[in-house]
């Protein structure tokens, strides 16, 4: 009964999704992810991880071999949901005869959004994603961010409690990205539940409540931003002269020396300590002391360094089979 | 709201091709071509009459025959305009409407609106059948027009043609989206969609022959073949027969000149076969026609259902 009780409270409940094409690529190897209600959350992971094909199937645009769970309280692939669902596919192509508000209007309709709401909707969110001056012009005259920019709005015009974008920023400027942000931040201030697949995780780091970590079909990490990067924490001192008499020491610490910086991993204050006396009983003068967090392309990069080998051996076990 | 979005998003999707202002452009032209023709009785004018021959062949008495104008029309002008160039310019204008709302970036926004793929199927179906109806209605509106206001020739049956040829484009439409979900060529489609119809009209002329020729019929299997066809296949042919007959106009064959006897053998034959085609209750033709244009809807419907994109 408790697992049904918080199955309730995500918006997005994924449990063992599995999905394989042509009977041997295997792009989702069982997929466990967990999305609360309200948050932002972050999807990232190399090319072909397999993030794209896990945002199609919450969007019923592919059929799983396998999965359970929930979005936004009903069963995976519930069309139903779907008209209070948002949705931005990656590499998205409008129809070139339409003009923006026509698009609007539209998909929209398709959403089963009443013909007045439409209208108020389509004006606010072309105001919201600086479009209203292109609204009545053809999309194909359209550039690459104007697109993104109506895709965005395209996918708020059902006023959706769960909003899928992949790869929001594509295409966008800076000020775009900056836009495109703000309007994430006020979506989960309104209690929207956002979910992002992108590439460009700085994006990610700056928005997102939580993430999760793709690799190979598999997810690797997931949490909240400081849960992940939490075991990722190092100390970094930098020093003035040569320390190259200690490196054999400076090892014994678990320190690494590059240059004129020492890392010490960890929270261990002791052993950072213990690495400064190190410094300077050779004589060197400690200029600066300062912790550092991994970012979130330091974590993937680590993670994808780690499952190679899990990876490797899930492939051998599945050939095997 | 969703099926006539899409059956609208469809209309404006034919509008942005420029096979459907060709389409509208030569309507229109053949619209003011019949409209500087008259008829009067014992002879026919030209460019308001600059020019005109003599013939019996529009009179009967002191009188012009409107079932004989009305069979210049429709058996001529609508059958080669809308019967035939309208059909193959629809098949070509449509074929890529299903590809492009299967492409990649597209059917993705489609297939995450809260709508059932079949009914996006057949929604996305109804809207390529736009493009014919649009220029069906505007060819045979036209038409009438010009036959009852400049000849006085007022047929309103002749109005029927427009659902007819509907119906006809209909048959070959659905080959068309069953080749363009299964191969997602809009080339491809329009290739075997016109292949399809030659087959069609050839299996309906060769089971004609089969049976105004008794002799023939000692090739039992190939006739058996055949006349099983035809039933199974849309019977385009025979279309515009019962547009004539719907408009209540003259049979072309009755207006052949014949001036040998070869010629005199082939005008009966031409009579035999319509008029056993005309024995055939237009429910068995177009029931059969319509069962066929299902099944293989149903199918593309299937394979559109089962896809991942």
């Amino acid at each position: 009964m408790v697992g049904i009780t918080e199955m309730t409270n995500w918006a997005v409940d994924m449990i063992d999704v599995r999905k394989t094409y042509s009977r041997t690529i295997h792009a989702l190897r069982g997929v466990n992810i967990q999305v609360g209600r309200g948050e932002i959350f972050g999807l990232l992971g190399p090319n072909g991880a397999g993030k794209t094909t896990l945002v199609k199937i919450m969007m019923t645009v592919i059929k799983p071999d396998h999965s359970y769970g929930t979005i936004l309280g009903r069963p995976l692939g519930h069309r139903g949901k779907l008209a209070v669902t948002g949705y931005l596919p990656e590499d998205h192509r409008f129809p070139p005869y339409l003009t923006g508000a026509q698009l609007l209007d539209y998909y929209a309709a398709l959403a089963k959004v009443p013909r007045a709401t439409r209208r108020d909707n389509a004006k606010r969110l072309l105001d919201k994603v600086h479009m209203t001056k292109w609204a009545d012009m053809r999309i194909d005259k359209y550039s690459k961010g104007m697109l993104q920019r109506l895709g965005i709005a395209q996918a708020l015009m059902n006023d959706p409690e769960l909003v899928v974008l992949d790869e929001p920023t594509d295409g966008l400027d800076p000020v775009g990205r900056r836009q495109v942000r703000e309007l994430l931040l006020e979506l989960k201030g309104r209690g929207t539940t956002v979910f992002l697949n992108s590439h460009l995780l700085s994006e990610l780091e700056l928005v997102c409540d939580r993430v999760a970590i793709l690799v190979d079909g598999l997810v690797a990490r997931q949490g909240t931003m400081s849960q992940l990067t939490e075991h990722t924490v190092e100390y970094r001192i930098q020093f003035d002269g040569d320390a190259s008499a200690i490196r054999a020491k400076l090892l014994a610490c678990r320190a690494t020396l590059d240059g004129h910086i020492v890392s010490v991993p960890g929270h261990d204050l002791s052993r950072v300590n213990e690495v400064i006396d190190l410094l300077r009983s050779a004589n060197l003068h400690i200029e600066l002391v300062k912790p550092h967090r991994f970012s979130l392309e330091d974590l993937l990069i680590e993670v994808m360094d780690q499952q190679e080998p899990v990876i490797a051996r899930a492939v051998t076990k599945e050939g095997g089979a | 709201m969703q099926t006539w979005s899409i059956i609208i998003d469809s209309f404006r999707e034919s509008r942005d091709r420029k096979m459907f202002w060709v389409m509208l452009g030569m309507s229109l032209l053949v619209s003011l071509a019949m409209a500087c023709v008259g008829f009067e009785p014992g002879r026919v004018s030209f460019f308001f009459g600059m020019s005109e021959i003599e013939t019996s062949v529009f009179t009967l008495g002191q009188q012009i025959r409107p079932q004989a104008i009305g069979t210049v029309v429709v058996d001529f002008i609508f059958d080669l305009m809308m019967g035939h160039v309208g059909i193959i310019v629809a098949i070509i204008a449509t074929a890529g409407m299903f590809t492009s709302m299967l492409r990649h970036g597209s059917i993705e926004v489609l297939l995450a609106k809260p709508m059932s793929r079949p009914k996006l199927f057949f929604a996305r179906y109804l809207g390529t059948l736009t493009f014919i109806g649009f220029h069906g209605t505007v060819f045979v509106g036209l038409t009438f027009l010009v036959m009852g206001m400049r000849w006085g020739v007022w047929l309103p049956g002749y109005l029927l043609s427009i659902p007819l040829i509907v119906l006809l484009y209909s048959y070959l439409q659905c080959i068309s989206v069953l080749v363009a979900v299964v191969t997602r060529s809009s080339l491809t489609a329009i290739m075997l969609t016109l292949v399809a119809w030659i087959a069609f009209g050839g299996i309906q002329i060769v089971d004609d022959l089969f049976t105004d020729n008794p002799s023939w019929q000692r090739y039992q299997t190939v006739y058996a073949l055949t006349h099983t066809a035809r039933w199974v296949v849309p019977n385009t042919a025979d279309i515009s027969l019962t547009a004539r007959k719907w408009a209540g106009t003259d049979s072309v064959v009755e207006m052949m000149p014949t001036t040998t006897d070869e010629d005199q053998s082939d005008l009966n034959m031409a009579k035999r076969v319509e008029a056993a085609r005309s024995k055939i209750p237009i429910i068995y033709t177009v029931g059969s026609s319509l069962t066929f244009e299902m099944f293989v809807l149903l199918l593309a419907m299937w394979r559109f259902s089962k896809q991942d994109f």
